[in-house]
């Protein structure tokens, strides 16, 4: 089932109907209670802690879900990011968002997805990229003339002829070749992900 | 549906206090509003009285609608919040949806009757009901109001990426679940 599919499922269910008579009386009963006062909303007290918490557990369930919901039990998440080589994950995240997918990002953070708008990606060689500025390491999947914002500075990624991976930003320039200019803080790697299929 | 100019106007005038106008937005959403709160709740009765109650809170904080969304936006973000508040006021209804959300999906022997009879709404309703009930207002936004991310984003409170990650696992639970229900 695609998306497509799916929605026209959901869409297939209608609401339960309702009178028309229920809905000429329903904006006046409105009306005739609008001064009432409303349930209080919920109490702001102790949102701190919860907050840490229920953002320590978003991550970590945005982990879990990403990995376990797809079925990628046996993947390694060790921290080099080799789950992001994982060509199932790559085909079905981009089966989910066909032609949105800018990149797949892994940091300290978590993981998370980057889409476009709109259907304006083009379909590509995915390319494995890892930045790293001192034990901070961003690993990502991305696509040739993806501009993303990485380790803190805005680059664009994109693929040679050659097989190889170029990355420029404002004040640098890497080839997978091993050229390299500028951002001498930054130890980058970047290869393109063979996929057997497309 | 509202003219932009005339719904302006009309907002304008309860901004004032005058309840007929306020009668005339409640009357052009109210469908709308009634949709979401019962894809929300599956629940017909809950869904009037929220609908009823998001309806009063929009009445009461109409001065801090900006302009910069769509009111139908704004709408939906305040009815999506009394649903939210709901959920946690009346936690027993976690009970309920599971319970009835295991009656759909349990194989049983009335099955092929169930397919048969062409419980579709229902079928699909419990698998709304089942999703976390963020990945459901995700769906519900997304797919039932059509709308793009940065709105459903605007709507929630929350990032466009957080949207699309909520979709996108909803999406995903939701296609397993109903997979045989999409040949009947």
């Amino acid at each position: 089932m695609n998306d497509s599919e799916l929605n026209q499922l959901l869409k297939s269910a209608p609401t339960p109907p309702r009178s028309d008579e229920y809905w000429t009386d329903f904006p006046g009963q409105v009306t005739r209670q609008l001064n009432r006062p409303l349930r209080p909303e919920r109490p702001a007290k102790n949102w701190l802690p919860r907050l840490a918490w229920a953002g320590g557990l978003a991550a970590v369930c945005v982990l879990a879900g990403f990995i376990l919901g797809n079925k990628f039990g046996h993947t390694e998440m060790a921290g080099n990011g080799q789950s992001l080589q994982n060509e199932k994950l790559i085909h079905e995240v981009m089966a989910m968002f066909p032609n949105r997918v800018r990149a797949i990002v892994k940091d300290e953070s978590g993981m998370q997805l980057v889409l476009s708008e709109s259907e304006d990606v083009p379909t590509s060689t995915p390319l494995w990229v890892k930045v790293c500025r001192g034990n901070q390491c961003t690993t990502l999947v991305t696509f040739s003339g993806q501009e993303l914002q990485i380790a803190g500075q805005k680059m664009t990624v994109l693929a040679d002829s050659g097989g190889g991976v170029i990355l420029t930003g404002d004040r640098f320039a890497w080839a997978s070749d091993g050229s390299k200019s500028g951002a001498q803080d930054l130890k980058i790697q970047a290869k393109p992900i063979q996929m057997a299929s497309r | 549906m509202l003219a932009e100019n005339d719904e302006q106007e009309l907002i304008r005038q309860s901004r004032e206090g005058r309840a007929e106008a306020f009668t005339a937005l409640v009357s052009s959403h109210q469908r709308m509003v009634h949709s979401l709160t019962y894809r929300m709740t599956g629940s017909v009765a809950e869904a009037e009285d929220l609908a009823q109650e998001a309806f009063i809170r929009a009445w009461q904080h109409l001065d801090s609608f900006q302009g910069s969304a769509k009111f139908s936006t704004w709408l939906c973000r305040i009815a999506m919040n009394a649903c939210l508040n709901w959920r946690q006021r009346e936690s027993r209804r976690g009970e309920v949806h599971e319970t009835w959300a295991n009656d759909a999906f349990s194989p049983g022997p009335d099955e092929g009757a169930r397919a048969a009879s062409g419980k579709l709404n229902e079928k699909v309703q419990a698998a709304l009901n089942r999703l976390p009930v963020k990945q459901r207002a995700a769906i519900v936004l997304t797919v039932y109001e059509e709308m793009n991310h940065a709105e459903a984003a605007r709507a929630l409170g929350c990032t466009e990426a957080t949207i699309s990650w909520r979709v996108f696992s909803a999406r995903s639970k939701l296609k397993r679940w109903l997979k045989s229900t999409d040949h009947e």
